[in-house]
């Protein structure tokens, strides 16, 4: 019989994943105005790449290998910015300063949709946790 | 006749087959955000209402076994994902429901076997 805990542990694979890129857009988020970092350049924005937990959900079943994960955080090769501030620490000869590709409104929206996905992660781990405790019932 | 009987086996395999559905929802829902994803159901009930159709139905139901299905078909995003989380959050209700309705009966089977063996 498949297991009822393989739920709880797809449910945590979301939860964990939706951190993950809450972290990652609140990084942009605090950097939307950083015009230098460690390697000089303006801050690029930053994306988390998620990928579905094995091939197919019955080849992976029973293996507690379904679910999701984050393969990798990679940065967004679009452009920056650029706005003319002569006075600027970091403008260029011609007095313009790149600002990082960070669209704070995209950020926000994705802010949004990345706590609403972690709350349907826990909402069905509220489920199988429910289900889990009347299987318990039975055997009283 | 054992101590189940066919109802008894019918109840077993459907919670099993619930169970398996909890999972499967509960992945398209962690996949939600996942490029080029697709969602899979189980559908249970008919593989289980087929079994018993058939003429050795009690050994038709022992061999049942459950498989997620993939909709490849539709796409909800631009990036090729289907997951409607909505939907999904229905699915995932009304399977719950399906199970605990199940686990009730198989409650009272059991209730019953213990006070034949006269227990309490």
């Amino acid at each position: 019989m498949s297991s009822m805990f393989g739920a709880l542990g797809i449910s945590a694979s979301g939860m964990a994943a939706e951190r993950l890129r809450m972290d990652v857009t609140s990084d942009n988020l605090a950097n939307a105005d950083s015009t230098k970092g460690a390697n000089g350049q303006p801050y690029q924005r930053q994306e988390v790449v998620l990928e579905a937990g094995g091939q197919s959900f019955s080849d992976v079943l029973g293996n507690a290998q379904a679910g999701v994960q984050a393969t990798g955080i990679v940065n967004d090769p679009a452009p920056g910015r650029k706005v003319y501030d002569p006075s600027h620490p970091d403008a260029d000869a011609q007095g313009y300063v790149t600002l990082p590709n960070v669209n704070t409104v995209t950020e926000m929206t994705d802010l949004i949709t990345e706590s609403r996905s972690y709350e349907a992660n826990v909402q069905a781990m509220d489920t199988a946790k429910q289900l889990y405790l009347k299987t318990l019932e039975v055997l009283r | 006749m054992g101590l189940f009987d066919l109802t008894d086996m019918v109840v077993q395999r459907g919670l099993e087959g619930a169970s398996l559905r909890q999972q499967v929802l509960a992945n398209n829902l962690a996949n939600a955000n996942t490029a080029g994803f697709k969602r899979s159901d189980v559908d249970f009930e008919s593989t289980l209402s087929s079994a018993l159709g058939s003429g050795d139905a009690g050994q038709a139901v022992a061999d049942v076994s459950f498989t997620p299905q993939t909709d490849n078909t539709t796409s909800m995003t631009s990036d090729g994902n289907n997951v409607n989380t909505d939907s999904e959050m229905s699915s995932l209700t009304q399977n719950a429901i399906q199970y605990e309705t199940l686990a009730a009966v198989e409650r009272e089977r059991m209730g019953m076997i213990q006070s034949a063996m006269g227990g309490n």
